[in-house]
C-alpha cells in the first residue's frame, strides 16, 4: 500500500533523529500565516552555528545535503498514485497544459529530434512527444530518453511503456540520474535537441546546477523547455487557488493516497519557486537565450491559467 | 547572446527569405561560429513568438533598421545638411531591396492578431509617424506648438502616399514623393495660414463683444 513519509525512517540518513520533527504526522500549516520569501537562486542559505548551507523543503529548513533523500521519499511514497492525484488534484487540467507544453516544441516538424524529459518518471510528456511526432509528421525516429532521480517513478514510466507501441524501440529509454549532475558518459555534451522538464524542477536542491546541466547537454540550436507551477498575479484567483492547495489538495492526498505530508509538501514547494521574471532570469543567466523579458507573444515565459502554470523556453545559441 | 542579435543577423536575410520564420530560422548560419542547421520552429517560438508573431517581431525589426539608416543616410550630391525630401527619398530606396515582401509585411501589420476590428490602421500610422518625425529631426525642423503636429502630420501623408505608390511602380516613386511633399507643405501653410486668419477674427469679434458691453 502507499508509505507514508512517517514510514520512511530506513530511508532517512543517520541525522533522522534531527529531522523527525520536521516529517512528523499531521503538519499543522497556516497558509494565511506562511510569508512568501523571495527565494535566491537554488534557496540556499548559509545558516547554523557551523555555517551548514541549508535550503527549503516546501516551507520547512533542512540541511541541503538532505533534501535529495526527502524529496526521494516523497515521490517513492507517491509514485503508484502519482497519476492518479495529478488527475485529481489538477481536475484534469494538467492534461491539457502537458498538451499545450509539447505542442509548442512540434516534434518531428522538421525531422527526427533527440530529446530529453528530465523528472519524466512517469513518462507523460516522452509519450506525448512520441505520439505527436507519429502523428502530426509521420516521424518514428524522434526518440526521448527519459531520466529521473527516482527508480520508483521510472518503473512507474516503464510499466505504461509497456502498453504502448514504442516499447523495447529506440525511441524510448529510461535512465535514473541526477539532474544537477549527469554522468557525462551517459549523457555527452551537446547531444540533444531539445530538453523537457515538467513539474520536476522545483524539487531539486540547487536550480542553477540543472540549468547548467540542460546547457550543457543540449546542441547547439537546441531549445531548453520547462514546464511548472509558478505565481499567480491576480488577487482573487491566488486567493481561490491558496484555499484550494492548502486545503482541498493534502486532503485529496490523505483520503486517495493516505499521505498527507508528501502532497503538503508538493503544494508549499510550489509557493518557494521563484517568481517567473526571476526564474527567466536564472534561465538566462545559464547561458541560454531567451525571449523578452515579458509574458506572453515572444516573451521569456508563457503563462496557463494566469500563471497557476507557466512555461519557460530558452534556446542555445 | 541576445536575441536581438539574432534579429539583426535575420535582416539582411529578408531580400531571399522573405519576412518569414525561415530568415529568423536561418539567422544562426550567420553567426561568428555558424550553427550547422537552421534553428528549429520551437526555437524560433522560444526566441520570437508563435506563427505570425514572430514574423511581424522580424517585420518591425526591418522597419527600426531602416529607420536607424535614415541617420547615416548620404546623397552623394548634396553637400551640407540634408532636406526633408532627400531624407525621405533614401528611406524609399532601402525598400528596393525587399520591395517583393513589403505588401505582405504591411498586410501582416494591418492584420489584427484577434479577429476584430477586421483591419488595424494603427500599425501603418505609426510607422509614417515614426519615419516623419526622424526625417524632420534629421532635417534640423524647429518647429514648436501646432506647427510641429501639423509639419509632422503633413510629411507623414506624403511619404506614406509615396511608399503606396512604390509598391506599384517603384520607377515614378521618387516624383512622386516630391509631388507628394510639394502639395503637404502647401496644405501646410495655408493651413497656418487660416489659423493665422482665424485668429484675427476671433480676436476682433471678442474685442466687439467686450466694448459692446454684454459681458458684466
Amino acid at each position: 500500500m502507499h508509505r507514508s513519509l512517517s514510514q520512511l525512517r530506513p530511508l532517512v540518513p543517520k541525522t533522522a533523529s534531527r529531522l523527525s520533527p520536521l516529517v512528523s504526522a499531521a503538519v499543522r500549516h497556516n497558509h494565511q500565516n506562511a510569508q512568501p520569501t523571495t527565494s535566491s537562486g537554488s534557496g540556499s542559505n548559509l545558516s547554523g552555528d557551523h555555517g551548514a548551507r541549508t535550503t527549503h523543503f516546501g516551507f520547512k529548513t533542512v540541511p541541503e545535503e538532505e533534501k535529495e533523500s526527502l524529496v526521494r521519499g516523497v515521490f517513492d511514497s507517491v509514485a503508484s498514485s502519482y497519476d492518479l492525484m495529478n488527475d485529481a488534484m489538477s481536475l484534469g487540467v494538467h492534461r491539457l497544459w502537458k498538451d499545450d507544453f509539447v505542442a509548442r516544441l512540434k516534434p518531428g516538424a522538421r525531422g527526427p529530434l533527440r530529446c530529453i524529459d528530465v523528472a519524466g518518471g512517469t513518462g507523460d510528456i516522452a509519450l506525448r512527444i512520441l505520439d505527436s511526432a507519429r502523428e502530426k509528421y509521420a516521424d518514428r525516429e524522434t526518440s526521448v530518453d527519459v531520466v529521473d532521480i527516482n527508480g520508483e517513478m521510472l518503473k512507474e514510466g516503464y510499466k505504461r511503456f509497456k502498453k504502448t507501441m514504442y516499447h523495447n524501440t529506440p525511441q524510448i529509454a529510461f535512465k535514473e540520474a541526477n539532474a544537477q549532475a549527469m554522468p557525462e558518459s551517459e549523457f555527452p555534451s551537446n547531444t540533444y535537441d531539445v530538453y523537457t522538464i515538467a513539474f520536476g524542477i522545483r524539487n531539486c536542491t540547487s536550480i542553477p546546477d540543472v540549468l547548467k546541466e540542460a546547457y550543457r547537454v543540449l546542441k547547439p540550436g537546441g531549445t531548453f523547455a520547462c514546464l511548472e507551477f509558478s505565481r499567480v498575479d491576480n488577487p482573487l484567483l491566488g486567493t481561490l487557488y491558496d484555499q484550494y492547495s492548502f486545503s482541498i489538495l493534502p486532503l485529496l492526498g490523505t483520503i486517495l493516497a493516505g499521505d498527507r505530508e508528501s502532497y503538503q509538501y508538493l503544494v508549499e514547494s510550489i509557493r518557494k519557486f521563484p517568481p517567473q521574471p526571476e526564474f527567466a532570469k536564472m534561465i538566462a543567466d545559464a547561458g541560454f537565450t531567451t525571449g523578452a523579458m515579458h509574458e506572453g507573444k515572444g516573451g521569456a515565459w508563457t503563462d496557463l491559467w494566469g500563471g497557476i502554470a507557466s512555461i519557460h523556453t530558452g534556446v542555445k545559441i | 547572446m541576445p536575441r536581438n542579435q539574432l534579429l539583426r543577423l535575420a535582416i539582411p536575410l529578408v531580400r531571399t527569405h522573405g519576412f518569414s520564420r525561415e530568415a529568423l530560422a536561418r539567422s544562426v548560419l550567420s553567426l561568428p561560429v555558424p550553427h550547422q542547421q537552421p534553428l528549429s520552429d520551437a526555437a524560433v517560438l522560444s526566441l520570437f513568438g508563435q506563427g505570425d508573431d514572430a514574423r511581424r517581431v522580424l517585420i518591425e525589426g526591418w522597419l527600426d533598421q531602416a529607420r536607424e539608416e535614415m541617420k547615416i543616410a548620404q546623397v552623394p550630391a548634396v553637400q551640407g545638411p540634408l532636406s526633408v525630401r532627400d531624407i525621405l527619398a533614401s528611406r524609399l530606396k532601402s525598400n528596393e531591396p525587399v520591395l517583393q515582401h513589403l505588401p505582405e509585411a504591411f498586410a501582416l501589420l494591418a492584420s489584427p492578431a484577434s479577429g476584430l476590428p477586421p483591419l488595424d490602421p494603427l500599425p501603418g500610422l505609426k510607422h509614417v509617424s515614426k519615419i516623419a518625425d526622424e526625417a524632420c529631426y534629421i532635417a534640423g525642423d524647429v518647429s514648436v506648438g501646432p506647427a510641429w503636429f501639423r509639419r509632422r502630420a503633413t510629411v507623414a501623408a506624403a511619404y506614406g502616399a509615396a511608399e503606396l505608390h512604390q509598391l506599384t511602380s517603384p520607377n515614378t516613386a521618387y516624383e512622386f514623393l516630391a509631388h507628394a511633399l510639394n502639395a503637404a507643405q502647401k496644405v501646410d501653410s495655408t493651413i497656418s495660414e487660416v489659423e493665422l486668419f482665424g485668429r484675427y477674427v476671433w480676436r476682433s469679434w471678442a474685442g466687439i463683444i467686450k466694448s459692446s458691453g454684454v459681458l458684466p
